[in-house]
């Protein structure tokens, strides 16, 4: 029983896209398909020549922030999107019936229809690969090499993101939504 | 197990005792074949050929047959069963003021408008049918794991329960049972109303999606549901008497005239409020979006059909141009169609997601939707299934009023 969450150091990105790459690799996500699961939004610097806005430039790698109160979850007419034991909100391929309702509900446009199963998929933190083999870690965090991610228990006072939460000033995306939000973005 | 065995006969007599004309493939062809009458057969026929079309499409392909996409995952199949659920709340409603809540003067379409209540919730249904990814897992799902919190759910259940209170009133009525018609029809009517303001909830729970979040649809959807009964209340005695009204459908014409009056006014005045309050201030994702919508022309023939021309008409005569009401209520509808259209679209016209994910791509801005061939067909077949469904009804029952009653 732990409370997975995701630390992101955001202004490390550099937009390498290895996580998208990995993400694929590891969860059998079909290849080109943009969006499915993670990505990387980009902000393009503002203004004209000479007087651009450097600073206005940014990478934003995002994906399911898996909010403790899913706007998702709450709309699933069969229960098909679900919490597990560790928080994770997870997709029942088997109850879904592609009402999309999630899709129109979720913030963060963070839900896809997988074409091969035709329902509706998100991120799970690797539930069904990775951490189901026993690793702590996901596949976006193992490879990224600018180290953005920060994969962990929230709930135990030890781990690394707790202690990067802990003395790192961080924000949450549409927080005012009152989703709580478990992807907290480190300034 | 005697009395299991009696109660089993007394509900096999029950239902052989229903009042129906026994028909053939020839009574139904058997109309007057006028012009007009003519003209309404080939569209339908024509309609439901489209439905059987944009089934096989869809069998084929499923929603790759459909432009819905990520950031419009709904589209005109939405606002059509919508559409078709929004006319069977309105004809129950209308339906009910006789035999629910006792005004003499509408009981002359009771039954015609609780028949029409269950032809367009089961067009609606087979609209929705081929939008749901999965109907039968909705099917079985829906009752082994419950989502309690989704307006949906509570949608979908009360309108299968609504289809059935619905069905019931109708035998009753069609057995002169009064007072069994007035239980099942009032309990039909506000399983229906609530069924009816959960689908304007599916829309209002919408946090995400500043534009339709709040209480404003689940109220909108029920005075919009009236509005649209009474509409077709217009069209289906129009072509059951062909423009010539007797006496008594005059006087509850020109009385349903009056209130329509009221109705669109409430809504001019509701829509108005609307776009102020989302106007001002300024607010991201609500201002900037109910801008947008003023811009749309699907907006402006929302206003024009539906609510300036009936309006127009009702307040020329004081609702006594019956003929006038006629057409314009075929206006009306085809505004609600593009009220219903325009609800679906704008809750999805802002993108979520603000920021471009690839290269050689402009970041999003409004999220484009057209509908596909095949949602198109379907949607036109839903109207097909309707006007055949119905014109079955008036061969096989006796939708007139009763004259000892």
């Amino acid at each position: 029983m732990a409370r997975y969450g995701m630390a992101l150091d955001y202004k490390n990105c550099i937009n390498c896209k290895a996580c998208e790459v990995a993400c694929k690799e590891e969860n059998g996500i079909l290849m080109g398909a943009d969006k499915h699961r993670i990505w990387v939004g980009v902000k393009e610097i503002e203004g004209e020549y000479p007087f651009l806005s450097i600073v206005s430039s940014s990478f934003e790698p995002s994906q399911c922030q898996h909010c403790d109160d899913a706007p998702c979850q709450e709309v699933c007419p069969t229960n098909a999107t679900y919490y597990d034991e560790n928080g994770v909100v997870r997709v029942n391929a088997d109850k879904c019936i592609l009402c999309s309702y999630c899709m129109n509900a979720c913030p963060y446009d963070a839900r896809y229809v997988d074409d091969r199963t035709m329902t509706v998929d998100k991120c799970n933190f690797c539930s069904d690969t990775r951490l189901a083999r026993g690793e702590t870690t996901t596949a976006c965090q193992n490879t990224c090499p600018t180290k953005v991610r920060t994969f962990g228990d929230l709930d135990d006072p030890n781990s690394e993101i707790s202690e990067l939460l802990r003395t790192r000033e961080h924000f949450s995306l549409k927080s005012h939504l009152g989703t709580k939000p478990k992807l907290f973005y480190l300034t | 197990m005697a009395e299991t065995i009696q109660q089993k006969q007394s509900i096999k007599e029950f239902i052989a005792t229903i009042p129906f004309n026994k028909i053939g493939i020839k009574d139904l062809l058997n109309f007057e074949k006028t012009p007009r009458n003519m003209l309404v057969a080939v569209i339908t026929l024509a309609f439901l050929a489209f439905f059987v079309l944009g089934v096989a499409t869809y069998l084929m392909h499923g929603h790759h047959a459909y432009n819905v996409t990520r950031e419009h995952p709904w589209g005109l199949l939405i606002a059509v069963y919508i559409f078709f659920v929004v006319s069977s709340t309105g004809l129950c409603i209308v339906g009910s003021l006789g035999d629910v809540f006792g005004f003499k003067d509408y009981e002359m379409i009771s039954k015609r408008a609780i028949f029409g209540s269950i032809v367009t919730i089961m067009a609606g249904f087979a609209v929705i049918a081929f939008e749901i990814g999965h109907p039968v897992t909705m099917l079985i799902y829906n009752v082994l794991s419950p989502g309690l919190t989704s307006a949906i759910w509570w949608m979908g259940t009360l309108y299968g329960l609504y289809l059935t209170f619905m069905i019931i009133e109708f035998v009753f009525l069609l057995k002169h049972n009064m007072k069994m018609a007035k239980f099942f029809g009032l309990t039909g009517l506000l399983v229906g109303l609530a069924a009816h303001s959960n689908l304007g909830g599916v829309f209002g729970f919408l946090n995400a999606r500043t534009i339709s979040n709040g209480v404003f649809y689940p109220t909108y959807f029920i005075l919009t549901a009236f509005i649209t009964g009474i509409f077709i209340a217009f069209i289906m005695m129009g072509f059951r008497y062909k423009l010539q009204f007797p006496e008594n459908a005059k006087v509850m014409l020109a009385n349903l005239a009056k209130i329509q009056g009221l109705l669109i006014s409430i809504l001019i005045f509701f829509v108005t409020w609307k776009f102020l309050t989302d106007i001002y201030g300024d607010m991201p994702n609500r201002a900037d979006v109910a801008v947008h919508i003023l811009g749309s022309w699907t907006f402006w023939a929302e206003v024009v059909l539906a609510m300036l021309i009936p309006l127009f008409i009702i307040l020329k005569d004081m609702g006594k141009n019956l003929t006038g009401m006629f057409w314009a209520s075929l206006s009306g509808m085809v505004g609600v169609f593009f009220m219903r259209y325009n609800l679906v679209h704008d809750t999805q016209l802002k993108p979520l997601q603000m920021m471009k994910t690839t290269e050689y791509q402009l970041a999003p801005s409004w999220v484009h939707y057209f509908p596909s061939i095949t949602e198109i067909m379907i949607s036109l077949g839903g109207l097909g299934l309707c006007i055949l469904l119905y014109y079955v009804g008036t061969k096989l029952f006796s939708l007139d009023a009763d004259e000892h009653h």
